[in-house]
């Protein structure tokens, strides 16, 4: 029989269906300590004063944890690939965001721990926050990050990341009509069955294990290996079983945090966030504003497309850059569009940090450049499969950043669409197939975005 | 007072493999004695299947039963890297990690077949969980026959490794952001209709239908795969129509933080669903599969969006399109700004309305 192609059931599906399945919370060491977090209450705040021998001389309680005690404090999701860090492991002297952990105790019970957060001391000095990215360039906005309000590409050569191709000016004089719209797609929470949770055991032989949610093994392992400062040998983390992700245990949202704590305490450290923590302080999709202004011909030729995304990043950076870099490659959707004219900006806001969701940097894009070719067919009385099969990429044609496509299906699936919900075409559109342009669908403003032949 | 009925489409493309690529996987193999297959791997599987989907390539691959393969990715002392499971990179990049280890298996098995067989290994093929002579199938050994010689007469492990790795794409350029690589692995593509019922009395969106096509190149498992599209629908579903975390953004205020104030779908919300799979194979993906994990939430929003324009002819371009979005727009019931040859929607939520000169977007008139 052959395996490939055949309709088996899931490798872990009896033991999902029947509760067998151990999770992270399902693994329980003799002699565990449970983690509370002091977060901030305020959106925007210096802070001073932050005083835990309350904390630490209470009955039950173990470990407290601050700024103090990580060896390095601010290591980036994707320092690995050259993107700076700017989160603290935990705030130290101002808060970023309502719910930010500054403050962390490990005691014998929850109930112990939540009390002891309770008495650290802490002073802060409210700030006005910053919430509209549309108001974060202007004169009279506060200033929330070193860095500026928006971020720093290329190490700072850049203040946005750009695509330039063709001449968008001459596809805007060309045009028949100019087709603008704004978008706004939400901030939207994973909510994954399991919150984030870890469980941290020191080992005798001073290694520690570390149970873990986690999305990906070895990006925590280095995240966790990072802040501690030692060698992967000295961590095991054990995961690869999660209770739903969607883009959210790509953070490495506690795995280090538990580590240090039983670090500290040498006993095993278990976190595991509340129903209302996940909702509230874990990452979420990140909410997005885009502006498109297309240049269409009569007949539905989509001539040229400038662009504006201002991407709400939340209060760090996180992996908004590679989101936004990911975005501005994919911003002509599944069609090809010659002339192009992009500017995305990551904003900062005093919001929860956005992460990594399922579709991350396109789900956006989709939204805002469908909804827009729906718009255009309905302002040019055109049939809303026939643009699209007009204007889908083809083989030979380039992307925005100028590779080639070899293997591009809009044009199988507008059709495949078409058959499945009984929609006749024209007969130039039902005859057509994805392969090179000739003849009508090589119109004069598609042949200088070729592919040079050789390329494909 | 009445519900209206509407249709709008979506068509859709996906990078699988992370954005400019880099990113590794790795995974290895070895036989038992009696020729079951441990698979040592470090992806996790997040619900999407990925320990199946690479279980069976790995079975297939080597050429035994599915039910021989054990796979292991719990812990990091045992499985190698895998960047993770997000990007679309599971199946795509991960897979192709595990059958390239799985390749080296077989080729160890019919080296040792050969052996036992007195045959050239270039003449042996795996069926099935045997080795079987190419043109005489009557000269076999078993698979679990030549793991024990392996282990018991040669003295020898019969195990593989494998990688994927594409190079990671650099922007040579960034004023125009051209890159010297593909930036990507593979791009997937799907397209999306979508019928709705829309209340003009109360604003109510139901998604009564969504049709869906999806190009998977191969269907490793056309169960899982049909899996992520339904369920990438009902997270679509959530983004086109109910899910927020700030109700009155830019406000932080209000924010749900519990299952009763913030509206994920549920069962009363799905909508009838038909999936339909086409396979245009892609290069370099494991049996051409490509990745469609992620996209299968992206379809569904301008879908939505363009259906419920078409029963109420009100273009809703804020997420979630909720009851009072579609009451606001019905009684606004705004036409776009005709300037020149310019037609200008949603102009009140531009940064040319909202910010005081900071920022703006022009464009010729």
């Amino acid at each position: 029989m052959k395996a490939v192609g055949a309709r088996l059931p899931r490798y872990d599906g009896i033991e999902h269906v029947t509760g067998r399945t151990t999770y992270v919370d399902d693994v329980r060491v003799p002699g565990t300590l449970w983690v509370k977090a002091l977060r901030s209450p305020m959106h925007s705040a210096t802070f001073s004063g932050l005083d835990t021998t309350k904390a630490e001389a209470m009955p039950g309680v173990h470990a407290v944890l601050t700024w103090e005690d990580v060896p390095l404090l601010e290591y980036g999701h994707l320092s690995a690939l050259g993107i700076p860090a700017d989160e603290p492991l935990l705030a130290k002297d101002e808060v970023r965001y309502k719910g930010q952990p500054i403050a962390l105790v490990a005691a014998e019970d929850e109930d112990t721990a939540a009390a002891a957060v309770d008495t650290i001391g802490i002073e802060f000095d409210e700030r006005e926050p910053l919430l509209d990215v549309r108001r974060a360039f202007d004169a009279d906005a506060p200033t929330i990050h070193p860095w500026g309000n928006w971020y720093p590409h290329f190490e700072n050569e850049m203040d946005r990341r750009q695509i330039r191709k063709g001449s968008i000016e001459e596809a805007f004089e060309k045009a028949d009509a100019i087709v603008q719209g704004v978008y706004r797609p939400a901030a939207i929470e994973h909510v994954p069955l399991e919150t984030q949770v870890c469980l941290a055991v020191p080992e005798a032989n001073g290694r520690l294990t570390i149970y873990s949610c986690t999305q990906a093994l070895y990006f925590s392992l280095g995240v966790v290996a990072a802040h501690l400062q030692v060698p992967l040998n000295k961590l095991k983390i054990v995961g690869g079983t999660v209770g739903g992700g969607f883009g959210g245990k790509v953070d490495t949202a506690t795995e280090t945090m538990c580590s240090l704590l039983a670090q500290k305490s040498g006993r095993p450290v278990k976190w595991r966030w509340t129903r209302e923590e996940e909702f509230l302080c874990s990452s979420t999709r990140a909410p997005w504003h885009m502006e498109i202004a297309d240049a269409v011909s009569k007949d539905g030729w989509i001539l040229g497309r400038k662009m504006l995304t201002l991407h709400d990043s939340g209060a760090y950076a996180r992996f908004s850059p590679y989101g936004l870099t990911k975005h501005s490659f994919h911003h002509t959707g599944a069609y090809t569009i010659p002339n192009l004219h992009f500017d995305g900006y990551v904003v900062f806001t005093n919001r929860v940090p956005t992460t990594a969701m399922r579709g991350f940097g396109v789900t956006s894009i989709s939204f805002a450049t469908e909804t827009h070719v729906s718009r255009i067919a309905n302002v040019l009385g055109l049939d809303p499969y026939e643009i699209r099969l007009k204007n889908a990429n083809r083989v030979g044609d380039t992307s925005p950043n100028r590779i080639v496509y070899t293997d591009p299906s809009t044009v199988p699936v507008v059709k495949a669409l078409a058959g499945g919900m009984g929609v006749e075409l024209a007969a130039e559109y039902s005859a057509m197939d994805r392969g090179k342009r000739e003849g009508d669908l090589l119109p004069a403003h598609l042949v200088e975005q070729l592919a040079d032949p050789e390329d494909h | 007072m009445a519900v209206h009925t509407g249709r709008g489409i979506a068509a859709i493309e996906y990078p699988t493999g992370m954005n400019q690529n880099g990113d590794p996987s790795q995974a290895w193999i070895k036989l038992k004695p009696d020729g079951r297959v441990d698979v040592f791997a470090g992806t996790s599987d997040i619900g999407n299947g990925s320990k199946t989907i690479q279980s069976q390539i790995v079975a297939e691959t080597i050429g035994v039963p599915y039910d021989w393969v054990t796979y292991d990715n719990s812990n990091t002392d045992s499985s190698p890297v895998c960047t993770g499971t997000f990007a679309s990179r599971a199946t795509f990049v991960a897979g192709k990690a595990v059958e390239k280890a799985a390749e080296r298996v077989r080729e160890r098995i019919l080296e040792i077949a050969g052996k036992e067989l007195e045959i050239d290994p270039d003449d042996l093929e795996i069926v099935d969980g045997e080795v079987l002579a190419k043109g005489a199938p009557q000269k076999k050994i078993a698979v679990p026959d030549v793991a024990a010689a392996a282990t018991w007469t040669y003295g020898e492990l019969i195990t593989g490794a494998g990688a994927q790795l594409k190079p990671y794409a650099s922007i040579v350029d960034p004023e125009t952001g051209q890159v010297d690589l593909p930036p990507h692995s593979a791009i997937s593509y799907a397209a999306c209709a979508a019928e709705v019922e829309v209340d003009d009395a109360t604003g109510v969106v139901r998604v009564t239908r969504l049709v869906q096509v999806y190009d998977v190149g191969k269907a490793i498992n056309p169960t899982l795969v049909e899996g992520q599209i339904e369920g990438g629908a009902v997270q679509g579903l959530g983004l086109g129509v109910l899910e927020n975390c700030y109700p009155y953004y830019p406000s932080v205020e209000n924010r749900g933080g519990e299952f009763g104030s913030y509206l994920a779908p549920g069962f009363d919300d799905l909508p009838k669903l038909d999936t339909i799979i086409i396979e245009n194979p892609s290069a370099d993906g494991p049996y051409g599969a490509k990745g469609i994990g992620e996209m299968a939430n992206n379809a569904q929003p301008p879908a939505i969006a363009a259906a419920v324009f078409d029963a109420v002819g009100v273009w809703v371009t804020e997420l979630p399109i909720t009851p009072e979005r579609v009451l606001r727009a019905l009684d606004a019931n705004a036409e776009p700004v005709r300037d020149g040859k310019r037609v200008v929607f949603d102009s009140e939520l531009s940064v040319n309305t909202v910010s005081k000169g900071g920022i703006t977007f022009d464009v010729p008139v």
